[in-house]
């Protein structure tokens, strides 16, 4: 009974405050609402700007800058950049380094997540630590000794080089996010499919696997966003125009088209589009997989 | 524990242990191995030098100079991102849909890969037509616009709050999920007793934030460490070296200069800077959660 009043005590003096709220703050609240929007407009001109570029012709730009507004809207940068700039082939060495990349990564993960959540050892905890630690140190560290293993494989300036390094830097992240998603999983469920005869190999494909679909997903953007922006493994690791990702491919791009602004532009957006798209359709698992172990429990 | 699950756990672990032992862990520690060499990057033959390129770095000014920096871009990752990241996410934190809109536009530089956000940054500091020279220009601070990326004393701050742009839209999607985790009720009781919106953002949200926060300033720090791309496609270190992190001066002294024997010495120094702040971190967050227990 006290409960119950204690409750409506609460709810009543909640309620008081926000009529109270609601009442003297809808000056304010406009106020407020107007400094945002300049603050959103401040943050969000910089992208503003190059989608403004990229749809200027050179002569636009020379005549009225990058920054204003674009008179009619001219798709000619976004021709040049993809037949001139090579723009198709980037694009194309990016996917075929991406998508295998992450896919095994995560299997990978998925692999030593599982074991190390449910098929406990002794030591298991150990190795945990072992696979997470990669996750803090610079890949700067390795740089050297893998510029020369790869070089001795032969793998140099091909891009199994950059495939095979994005799916070792990517097994930290995966087994600390699977691993810690599978230790949420009921024991009770592998312990009834092992009464029923199932192995191992079955219980994690048939019976983790599907349940696993949201930490999967959760995987799949922040790896496939991870990889694809990555700048620095092709730039030791890649020489030759051909074989360069779309990031090194934007940035060599500056000596041909060094003042064309407006191709250099479609170009970064040409760089950005897989991502942002990934982000709008995904955007609840990659912040998901952004803010994971910032929040206790 | 039975044997056939013993040989499951070791038949699942092979693989991607293998994988990261041979490209992770055996090329990190091999560093090492390398820092105490001349190697040049392509020669077969190379020779032990043994200190040798640890005694260098104490009387190369480049090195003391690309600590420096690094020291700097340290700082301003602590402050810069997590200030702004805080302040963005008690913003916008349960204020509505219109709020939500506006949320989605700011995570907008997370799906950009900091190559593109070097690429955009340069035309804001571009001297002639420059989002900034033009904003100076047209409220008439003329004479304070210059060549921001050609100036020594301004390039490395430059390429810092270009990278902040992004870490502070990461900052501020951890915050706000640190934001979601507080009771709303503690947040009502402090209104109630009479705190107005500063004392219980001061007394209560931030003191309550502290998980989260550890968490942004460790981020923000392990990611300034990495910062490289940015760098690369802004400034190259220069001018003068003026803008050189530890990352950008490895780099130049192996691939360019082929001293990958002191590039590897310097890869080391990274590592040991490294290992001091996840010291520093597994501290802090050691204590922030026996507090919390």
């Amino acid at each position: 009974m006290t409960k119950t009043i204690a409750h409506n005590d609460r709810r009543a003096a909640t309620a008081s405050l926000a009529s109270d709220r609601a009442q003297s703050s809808r000056v304010p609240m406009i106020i407020f609402y107007v400094l945002l929007t300049i603050i959103v407009l401040m943050y969000s001109a910089p992208s503003i700007g190059v989608l403004l570029a990229s749809l200027k012709s050179t002569a636009e730009i020379a005549e009225v800058g990058v920054w204003a507004i674009p008179r009619s809207f001219e798709l000619t940068n976004y021709v040049e950049a993809w037949n001139g700039g090579n723009a198709g082939i980037y694009i194309r060495n990016s996917f075929f380094v991406t998508i295998p990349a992450t896919i095994i990564s995560i299997s990978l993960g998925v692999l030593a997540g599982y074991t190390l959540s449910k098929l406990k050892f002794r030591g298991s905890n150990a190795l945990f630590i072992f696979f997470v630690a990669g996750l803090f140190f610079p890949p700067q560290i390795a740089l050297i000794p893998l510029f020369r293993l790869f070089n001795d494989l032969g793998l140099y300036d091909t891009l199994w080089s950059l495939i095979l390094i994005h799916i070792a830097f990517g097994i930290p992240i995966c087994t600390l996010i699977l691993k810690n998603f599978f230790a949420a999983v009921p024991t009770a469920i592998r312990e009834a499919a092992i009464i029923d005869g199932a192995n191992e190999w079955q219980i994690l494909t048939r019976l983790m696997l599907p349940l696993s679909l949201p930490a999967l997903a959760v995987l799949t953007t922040l790896q496939f966003t991870w990889i694809w922006n990555d700048f620095l493994w092709p730039v030791i690791l890649i020489r030759s125009d051909e074989m360069r990702t779309v990031m090194v491919g934007l940035a060599s791009l500056k000596g041909q088209y060094s003042v064309a602004y407006g191709v250099q532009s479609a170009m970064a957006v040409y760089a950005s589009i897989p991502t942002l798209l990934v982000f709008v359709f995904f955007q609840r698992y990659f912040i998901r997989g952004l803010t994971f172990g910032s929040v206790k429990g | 524990m039975t044997r056939t699950t013993y040989r499951w756990a070791a038949l699942f672990l092979a693989l991607p242990l293998a994988v990261y032992i041979a490209f992770v862990v055996f090329p990190l520690l091999s560093s090492f191995y390398y820092s105490l060499t001349d190697w040049n990057g392509f020669d077969v033959n190379y020779n032990f030098v043994g200190l040798a390129n640890f005694e260098k770095m104490f009387s190369d000014r480049l090195f003391s100079n690309a600590i420096g920096n690094t020291l700097i871009w340290t700082v301003a990752a602590i402050i810069v991102p997590t200030g702004g990241g805080l302040a963005l996410a008690l913003v916008l934190h349960e204020r509505g849909i219109f709020a939500n809109i506006y949320k989605s536009m700011f995570y907008l530089p997370i799906a950009l890969a900091l190559a593109v956000i070097g690429q955009i940054w340069l035309w804001i500091y571009q001297p002639n037509w420059g989002l900034i020279n033009a904003t100076l220009r047209n409220i008439g601070l003329e004479n304070l616009a210059q060549a921001w990326l050609a100036k020594p004393q301004f390039a490395l701050l430059a390429v810092i709050l270009a990278w902040s742009w992004q870490q502070t839209a990461l900052s501020m999607v951890i915050f706000l999920a640190g934001l979601t985790a507080i009771p709303q009720e503690l947040i009502e009781a402090a209104h109630i007793d009479g705190a107005n919106y500063f004392q219980r953002v001061r007394r209560v949200i931030v003191p309550l934030l502290a998980p989260a926060s550890v968490v942004v300033i460790a981020l923000a720090v392990i990611n300034s460490l990495k910062s490289f791309d940015v760098l690369y496609v802004m400034t190259r270190g220069g001018p003068f070296h003026s803008s050189d992190n530890l990352a950008m001066f490895m780099y130049n002294e192996s691939f360019q200069k082929y001293n990958m024997g002191y590039g590897s010495a310097i890869a080391v120094v990274l590592f040991l800077i490294t290992l001091a702040v996840i010291a520093v971190y597994f501290r802090q967050s050691a204590q922030v959660e026996r507090l919390y227990d």
